[in-house]
C-alpha cells in the first residue's frame, strides 16, 4: 500500500450561497488543487458528494465540474452517504491512491439548501432517515437524535448544561473561523433560552441548515513528494456500518459504528487515543459530540458532559474537540461536511487557523457520520 | 464454497405492512432464529446473519424507552405537532416506532410509559397510553 496524503484541502464560508452548487464546487476545488501545488491536468478521478442536487434540479454534477476544471475527459462518480458523504469519498480517493490505481484523486463536496423553507429543509432532512419505519411514524431527524438524547440522559443522567456547554464552546471557535456560519459567541443563558426544536433538543442543540462547499486532493506521496504545504498524511481511513434503524440496535446511547470506525482506525494507524493532539467530531446535535467522544474511547460513557463543561475540549483544553466551530456553528452543508473537516485539519496542520488555532497540530483525527450512525468515516491523519 | 442458499421470499412487503396498520389490521413484523424481533423489512437477520425470518404479528404493547417531543414537524405531520415520537419496547421483545398525538410538553410522558398501538386515519404507527397506564420505571 502507498503512502496516500491530503496535500490540498479548501473550504468555501458556510451558510447563505447567491451562486450555484456546482459554481461554488468549482471555485473550492481549484483553490484546493492550487494549494497542492499541482495542477488540474495531474487528477485521474473525481469523487463528487452532492446529496441533494435534486433540490436545485441537478444530478449528475461531477462531470459538470470536471468540465468547468478544464478536465471533461477526467473520471467522476457520485458518492452519497447522507452526511458523511464527502468522508466516503476521501475513503474511495484513499483506496485508489495507496491501491495504486492513481496518483492524485479530489474529492469535492457541495450542497445548497438555503432557497428551501424550514418545512421543506426538514423534509429533505429527514431522507436520511428510514421512511418506511422511522419518518413515516414522526421522526424528523433532529427527532432521532432528540430520541437518542433522551436515552442517555436516562441512563447517565445528562444535564441540559453539559450540552448547552458543547454548544457555547463550538460558538466560540466558530466565532473565529472566517469559513464558518455562525461567527458569534453565545451564552450558556441564550442556549437555555432558545425554544425547543425536538425534546431534549432546543435550537442552539441543533446544527444550522447551511450551504456550503469543500474540496481535498489526495496524492501518492512518490507522485508528490515535496508539496509546498504540509500535507496531511493518512495513518488510517475507516468506514463502517450499523444496523440503519437506530431502534433495532441493542443500544440507544450511542452509535455503534462510531466505536468500530475508531477501533479498526486506531489499529490500522497503530496509534492510541492519547496520540490525537485534536479532533473534528460529527456534532450534527450537541448530544452527538458527547456520543462521539465516548463512542471513540476518549471519555468513559456518560463522562463527556461533565468533560466539556470542564473545559477539557475547549481549544487550549487537553482535548481540543471542533476547533472548526465543528457542524453545530460551523455549519452542516450535508455533502460539503466530511470534506471540511479535513480543511480544517489542513488548515491547523499548516498554522493557518488564526485565532481557532490548536496548540499542538501534528496527529489528528476526523469523525463524520451518516444519518444516525448506518454509516461512519474515521480517518487520522499524521505529519510526514 | 459451499451451496448456496436459496433467496429467501420476503414474508410481507413493506407495502402489505403498511397497509395492514392503515387498516387498523394488524402489526406485521418479523422474528428470527435468534430471538431477534422487528417491524423493519428484511430478508436476512440484521442481528445474526441467518435467513430464517418468520412471520411475527407484534402486539403493538409495549413501554417508552425513548421520545422526543417534535414542535418542527416533517411535511406529513405538519397539522399534528407537537406530538411525541417514541421509541417502544413491545412486551415480547423488539424495539418499534411510533408517535403520540397531543404531547406538547416533555414532561407530559415518562420514559417506562406503557403504551398500546392504536388504529388511527392519520400517517404511521399511532400509539396511546395504555389505560390506567403509568411508569413501569417510575423514572423519567
Amino acid at each position: 500500500m502507498r503512502e496516500a496524503r491530503v496535500v490540498g484541502a479548501a473550504s468555501n464560508r458556510f451558510g447563505k450561497m447567491s451562486e450555484s452548487g456546482r459554481e461554488a464546487a468549482v471555485r473550492v476545488a481549484l483553490e484546493a488543487i492550487d494549494r497542492s501545488g499541482l495542477v488540474p491536468s495531474d487528477i485521474a478521478y473525481t469523487f463528487v458528494s452532492n446529496c441533494f442536487g435534486i433540490a436545485e434540479r441537478q444530478a449528475h454534477v461531477g462531470p459538470l465540474i470536471n468540465t468547468a476544471l478544464g478536465i471533461p475527459e477526467v473520471p467522476s462518480a457520485t458518492i452519497e452517504s447522507a452526511c458523511s458523504s464527502s468522508s466516503a469519498g476521501l475513503h474511495e480517493a484513499f483506496v485508489h491512491v495507496a491501491g495504486g490505481f492513481a496518483d492524485a484523486v479530489l474529492v469535492v463536496g457541495v450542497e445548497k439548501l438555503s432557497h428551501l423553507d424550514t418545512l421543506n429543509a426538514t423534509s429533505y432532512f429527514a431522507m436520511g432517515a428510514d421512511y418506511a419505519f422511522e419518518t413515516r411514524n414522526g421522526a424528523t431527524f433532529p427527532g432521532l437524535y432528540a430520541t437518542l438524547a433522551s436515552a442517555h440522559r436516562h441512563k447517565f443522567g445528562t444535564k441540559e448544561s453539559e450540552m448547552g456547554a458543547v454548544a457555547v464552546k463550538n460558538h466560540a471557535n466558530a466565532a473565529r473561523n472566517p469559513h464558518a456560519h455562525f461567527q458569534k459567541e453565545i451564552t450558556l443563558e441564550t442556549y437555555l433560552g432558545s425554544p425547543v426544536i425536538a425534546s431534549p433538543l432546543r435550537l442552539y442543540d441543533c446544527c444550522p441548515f447551511s450551504d456550503g462547499a469543500a474540496a481535498i486532493v489526495v496524492a501518492a506521496k512518490e507522485k508528490l513528494p515535496s508539496p509546498p504545504m504540509v500535507p496531511l498524511v493518512i495513518k488510517a481511513s475507516v468506514r463502517t456500518g450499523s444496523i440503519a434503524d437506530m431502534h433495532d440496535r441493542a443500544s440507544l446511547t450511542g452509535l455503534p459504528a462510531s466505536r468500530l470506525a475508531a477501533d479498526r482506525a486506531f489499529r490500522m494507524a497503530g496509534l492510541e487515543r492519547d496520540q490525537i493532539d485534536f479532533l473534528e467530531v460529527h456534532d450534527c446535535f450537541t448530544i452527538a459530540e458527547l456520543m462521539a467522544l465516548e463512542d471513540m474511547g476518549f471519555f468513559a460513557p456518560g463522562a463527556a458532559g461533565r468533560a466539556t463543561v470542564d473545559g477539557a475540549t475547549q481549544r487550549d483544553g487537553r482535548l481540543p474537540v471542533n476547533p472548526s466551530g465543528g457542524l453545530k456553528a460551523k455549519g452542516h452543508p450535508v455533502s460539503a461536511t466530511g470534506a471540511s473537516q479535513v480543511a480544517e485539519i489542513f488548515e491547523q496542520f499548516n498554522h493557518l487557523a488564526g485565532g481557532r488555532q490548536v496548540p499542538k497540530a501534528e496527529t489528528a483525527l476526523a469523525h463524520n457520520v451518516g444519518a444516525t450512525g448506518g454509516s461512519c468515516s474515521v480517518h487520522i491523519f499524521g505529519r510526514p | 464454497m459451499g451451496a448456496a442458499e436459496p433467496t429467501p421470499t420476503p414474508l410481507h412487503s413493506i407495502a402489505d405492512y403498511r397497509s395492514a396498520y392503515e387498516d387498523g389490521q394488524r402489526l406485521r413484523g418479523f422474528r428470527s432464529g435468534c430471538g431477534f424481533v422487528t417491524a423493519t423489512w428484511g430478508l436476512v437477520c440484521p442481528k445474526c446473519g441467518q435467513r430464517d425470518l418468520r412471520e411475527a404479528d407484534l402486539s403493538g404493547r409495549g413501554k417508552i424507552v425513548a421520545y422526543s417531543v417534535q414542535n418542527v414537524p416533517s411535511d406529513e405531520f405538519l397539522n399534528d405537532a407537537p406530538y411525541a415520537y417514541v421509541v417502544v419496547e413491545l412486551e415480547e421483545g423488539g424495539q418499534i416506532t411510533g408517535w403520540i398525538d397531543g404531547v406538547a410538553r416533555e414532561a407530559d410522558l415518562t420514559i417506562g410509559t406503557t403504551v398500546v398501538w392504536v388504529a388511527s386515519y392519520k400517517p404511521g404507527v399511532h400509539f396511546g397510553r395504555s389505560p390506567g397506564a403509568g411508569s413501569s420505571t417510575g423514572s423519567g
